[in-house]
């Protein structure tokens, strides 16, 4: 019997005899990075947010009244050649009128006895995805003195990825205690599972058995349990994710179904990864804590 | 087979063996005896590698155990039986999975280690018994077992720690058998005991120990 056919044995064989112990295993794995898995998401679904709204949010300059018009377009025109913008549309101080009555009612009485001038002619400025304008951008394209007024519009898009960088600072600490957390808590679990086996490794370490002969088939019971688990925790992050959607749906009437995701497939992967690490690595260190002791 | 030049072994300094010198030959069958915390079990602990002298030179089978690191006890150990007052059994293995397990992390083909164990079996006294779990076994049946598991690979060294302690008069009688049949095929055997009266039965060499010295040899 080759080494590694006896490993796969003596493995599946202890998972049988000692299920209760390795499903309480691959539960504690599970539901860590189940809670690992929301945590990412959402710090997953607030980026993609952030994004978006920085990608949909327009740059508006308002025009002084006695700029010529040939003026403002030849400013759009060098506009629209700088390689952080995507578009520019100008806004006749007509065409901003006609946006306005058009949404507000009764507002069109107002303005006619306001008279002309009252909504300014503009120029709508949609940046390149991943583009972001800081206040003072343009500066040299929208000079002050043809401009009443430049609104950057992602001021409040950047203040708030400033508080979102925060939180997500406090968001990996949090990660990383959590993850420790699991670590204890699965490395702990699976010292019962070893615990369970003290005679068997005892025994074992007595006839003359290598360290690797001792620790492989315990090396194997973790990989089960890290990727069980973490079949588990996908899932169960699934299953969230549908609920969310479905609640969220109901309660708002909105399609936000397609905005919140899950994970990237290769987040998912590396959720995998790490329970197969979780549980590989909780085996190995309780084994070896095991056998340093053993006669 | 096993030389001592002047080992001490303490614990946090205290002695628990003392000054030991001895010399035990291939082939030989030897009591270690004397009153409890003499150094009995110290003496085959460190003789199967599971601590280390504090002082002095200990051979076994020529490998120096002072200096000797896990992979070589390993290795030493798969030329050496141990035998345990306990039995040390794996209770959800059956009796011939228990002796095979010391030809299995050789890495025999599992043809050869059925043909062993059916042969083992037969030298302790228990063929056909070898579906059965340890837990169906009297004391000494178990202690058979344990034997037999010692005598598998054929090694040169056989360790018992009090073996029969466990046991009755009678079972005591029948492990000594087994042992004294081992011995007679060339394998060394060391028993701590300190049951006088096996020791009159089956008399030979005698390493007596009090307060973790050598009093006798």
């Amino acid at each position: 019997m080759s080494f590694g056919t006896h490993i796969l044995r003596r493995a599946s064989r202890s998972l049988l005899e000692d299920i209760y112990l390795h499903s309480m295993a691959t539960g504690v794995i599970a539901a860590a990075l189940l809670l690992m898995g929301v945590f990412l998401s959402i710090q997953y679904n607030l980026h993609r947010m952030v994004r978006s709204w920085t990608r949909d949010v327009h740059v508006s300059a308002y025009f002084q009244p006695d700029v010529p018009e040939q003026r403002r377009f030849a400013i759009r025109e060098r506009l629209s050649r700088d390689p952080r913008v995507a578009a520019v549309t100008y806004i006749s101080e007509e065409e901003a009128q006609d946006w306005l009555i058009e949404r507000v009612e009764g507002v069109a009485v107002a303005l006619a006895e306001l008279g002309p001038g009252v909504l300014p002619a503009s120029l709508e400025i949609t940046l390149r995805d991943g583009e972001v304008a800081p206040p003072g951008s343009f500066a040299d394209l929208l000079p002050p003195d043809e401009f009443t007024d430049v609104d950057m519009g992602q001021d409040w898009v950047a203040r708030f990825n400033e508080f979102l960088n925060t939180l997500r600072l406090l968001s990996a600490i949090m990660g990383i205690l959590v993850l420790f957390t699991a670590l204890f808590v699965v490395t702990n679990t699976v010292n019962l599972v070893v615990y369970a086996r003290r005679e068997e490794i005892e025994i074992e370490k007595l006839v003359g058995a290598s360290s690797s002969f001792i620790i492989s088939p315990f090396i194997v019971e973790g990989l089960v349990q890290g990727v069980f688990g973490a079949l588990i925790a996908v899932g169960g992050l699934w299953g969230l994710h549908a609920v969310l959607v479905s609640r969220l749906e109901s309660a708002l009437q909105l399609g936000v179904g397609a905005d919140i995701v899950v994970l990237p497939w290769p987040w998912l992967g590396g959720l995998v990864a790490l329970g197969v690490t979780l549980g590989v690595g909780a085996s190995t260190v309780a084994v070896l804590r095991f056998l340093s002791r053993a006669p | 087979m096993i030389r001592l030049y002047r080992v001490s072994k303490d614990y946090n300094g205290i002695g628990a063996l003392i000054d030991v010198s001895l010399h035990i030959t291939k082939g030989e069958f030897c009591y270690v005896s004397g009153p409890s915390g003499a150094g009995k079990s110290t003496l085959l602990k460190m003789l199967y590698g599971f601590v280390r002298p504090s002082q002095g030179k200990l051979l076994v089978n020529n490998m120096d155990m002072g200096k000797a690191n896990g992979r070589d006890i390993a290795h030493l150990r798969r030329h050496m039986g141990v035998v345990f007052q306990d039995f040390k059994l794996i209770p959800k293995r059956t009796v011939n999975e228990n002796i095979g397990l010391a030809l299995d992390v050789l890495g025999t083909p599992s043809d050869v280690i059925a043909r062993r164990v059916a042969g083992v079996l037969s030298v302790v006294g228990l063929r056909g018994r070898g579906d059965e779990l340890p837990q169906t076994l009297s004391g000494g049946e178990q202690q058979r077992v344990a034997i037999a598991r010692a005598i598998v690979n054929d090694p040169a060294l056989i360790l018992a720690d009090e073996p029969t302690g466990n046991l009755d008069g009678a079972m005591a009688i029948e492990v000594m058998e087994v042992l004294q049949a081992v011995n007679l095929r060339g394998t060394t055997v060391l028993v701590a005991t300190h049951d006088a009266g096996l020791m009159q039965r089956f008399p030979y060499r005698l390493l007596r120990f009090r307060a973790g010295r050598l009093e006798a040899s």
